[in-house]
């Protein structure tokens, strides 16, 4: 009891938690995007994967700590960010940094707000958008993508997904303690190297569907 | 040489305060930034005006006193240096170089650029020492220390408490100076047996002290007079976590 109060009432704790949720919705985004792959095989081979997915008995509880984990993320993070606005009451009038920040790291907050925009309407048009029949998730899909605006808002949001991990990916293992001489730089490197494989194959998709496929089928 | 300083003139704490520009003629770029700041202290004394308060002791970048932010940046451009020990020949002929005291809830500004940085004494006095009866000198080596211990340890110790860390943190946390104060004692056997309570106790005076959160921004280690990694950061995290998963207090 005395070990969770320590977490969730002290600064790093808090972070430990952060930190966690991180490297779960990393993990998803890896079981996603494999699933995702499934369009570059063909229709029936997506939708066959997408009728499996969704008539897997455990989705909903799935689904639910899915969007648990997303919460605590962000809600962690919200509270933590109104504590350091709160630590600097009065900003400094010229700010100019000496090389730590990366593009990464100095706009998290930003691109989080993007890709939680993202997650929005990503599951309000292709989760709960209206297929061209029930069974037809790939014709949802194309359709979609059919349409540069689709594309391009994708592409865009899967940049910010990219340069969020860049940062993210390593500061979890550093907020975890996990740091030496030897293994630091490859972890900063597969950090790298995630965010981005992950944001270029998410985003080759909707590119990919709308060049090669016409957005058609 | 010319430069123009402008300076955050505030009269005591929680008082409005409002930059000022300085006109400082650089008679040599040996000069220290510190020595121009006398220079422009003498012109105002001798106008019957009020010196910039400015605070300073070694001026060899041992004490930690001299906090000022210079164009942004905590101790000025120059690297691995403190606020004394930068040098005019960091400038340009018409520089307007704006200064101002490290901001932070926990280190209040007390006049113009000086600050009070004792939070960091109280989240020190809450662990960061060894409780233990020095007695007799013992030998030497009576204690085995493995040499990269002992030099991560001393690197570590290198910290001279200036708050330049908190000051370039865009969340204002005081994480590398924590880091540092529980890394070099708990990389040394001495440090060992009170290595939990110590992290728990600075952790949790540190929080008290109005100190925000570690982003992993790094501008911390970039700014260090000392040049302390961040490498003690990730350090104090392992304490945190082995003494919320092992310890008995
Ligand atoms: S005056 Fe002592 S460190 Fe600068």
């Amino acid at each position: 009891m005395e070990t969770l109060n320590r977490i969730v009432t002290s600064s790093i704790g808090r972070k430990l938690v952060v930190a966690l949720m991180g490297l779960l919705l990393c993990g998803f985004l890896v079981g996603h995007l494999g699933g995702n792959l499934f369009l570059f095989v063909g229709k029936d081979a997506f939708n066959a994967y997408a009728h499996h997915l969704e008539t897997f008995p455990l989705l909903v509880p799935v689904e639910l700590g899915l969007a648990g984990v997303a919460l605590v993320h962000i809600l962690v993070t919200l509270y933590l960010q109104l504590t350091s606005l709160a630590a600097r009451p009065e900003r400094y009038a010229v700010t100019q940094s000496k090389g730590g920040r990366t593009w990464g790291s100095s706009t998290m907050i930003y691109t989080a707000a993007a890709v939680l925009l993202f997650i929005v309407v990503h599951v309000a048009t292709l989760k709960y958008g209206a297929r061209p029949s029930p069974e037809d998730l790939h014709g949802l899909v194309m359709r979609y993508f059919s349409s540069w605006g689709w594309v391009a808002f994708y592409a865009g949001c899967m940049a910010c997904l990219g340069l969020h991990l860049s940062h993210g990916f390593w500061s979890a293992f550093q907020t975890f303690g996990v740091d030496h001489p030897k293994y630091t730089p490859v972890i900063k490197g597969l950090g790298t190297a995630f965010a981005v494989a992950v944001s270029l194959a998410f985003a080759s998709i909707p590119v990919w569907a709308r060049i090669a496929m016409g957005g058609s089928q | 040489m010319k430069v123009t300083l402008k300076v955050w003139r505030q009269k005591g704490p929680d008082q409005p305060g409002r930059f000022e520009a300085y006109d400082a003629e650089v008679p040599s770029t040996d000069m220290s930034f510190l020595e121009l700041m006398d220079t422009v202290n003498e012109g105002l004394i001798a106008k019957g005006s009020d010196a910039i308060a400015f605070d300073h002791d070694c001026r060899e970048g041992i004490c930690g006193m001299c906090s000022q932010v210079i164009d942004g940046q905590p101790h000025g451009p120059d690297q691995g240096a403190a606020t004394c020990q930068l040098h005019m020949r960091k400038f340009k002929d018409g520089d307007v170089v704006t200064v101002e005291p490290f901001r932070a809830k926990a280190f209040p500004v007390i006049k113009d650029l000086v600050v009070d940085r004792s939070a960091l004494d109280r989240v020190v006095s809450c662990g960061g020492f060894i409780s233990i009866n020095t007695g007799a000198a013992v030998d030497g080596n009576a204690v085995p220390v493995p040499k990269v211990d002992a030099e991560a340890a001393m690197d570590a110790a290198a910290c001279i408490g200036c708050g330049a860390c908190v000051a370039a943190c865009p969340n204002a946390a005081a994480m590398l100076f924590v880091g540092a104060k529980v890394s070099h004692l708990a990389l040394l056997p001495q440090g060992g047996p009170e290595r939990a309570r110590r992290v728990l106790g600075m952790r949790q005076a540190m929080d008290a002290e109005g100190f925000g959160h570690c982003t992993n921004e790094a501008e911390c280690e970039a700014v260090c007079p000392k040049e302390i990694k961040v490498s003690n950061i990730a350090r104090l995290n392992r304490e945190f976590i082995k003494a919320l998963v092992c310890s008995k207090e």
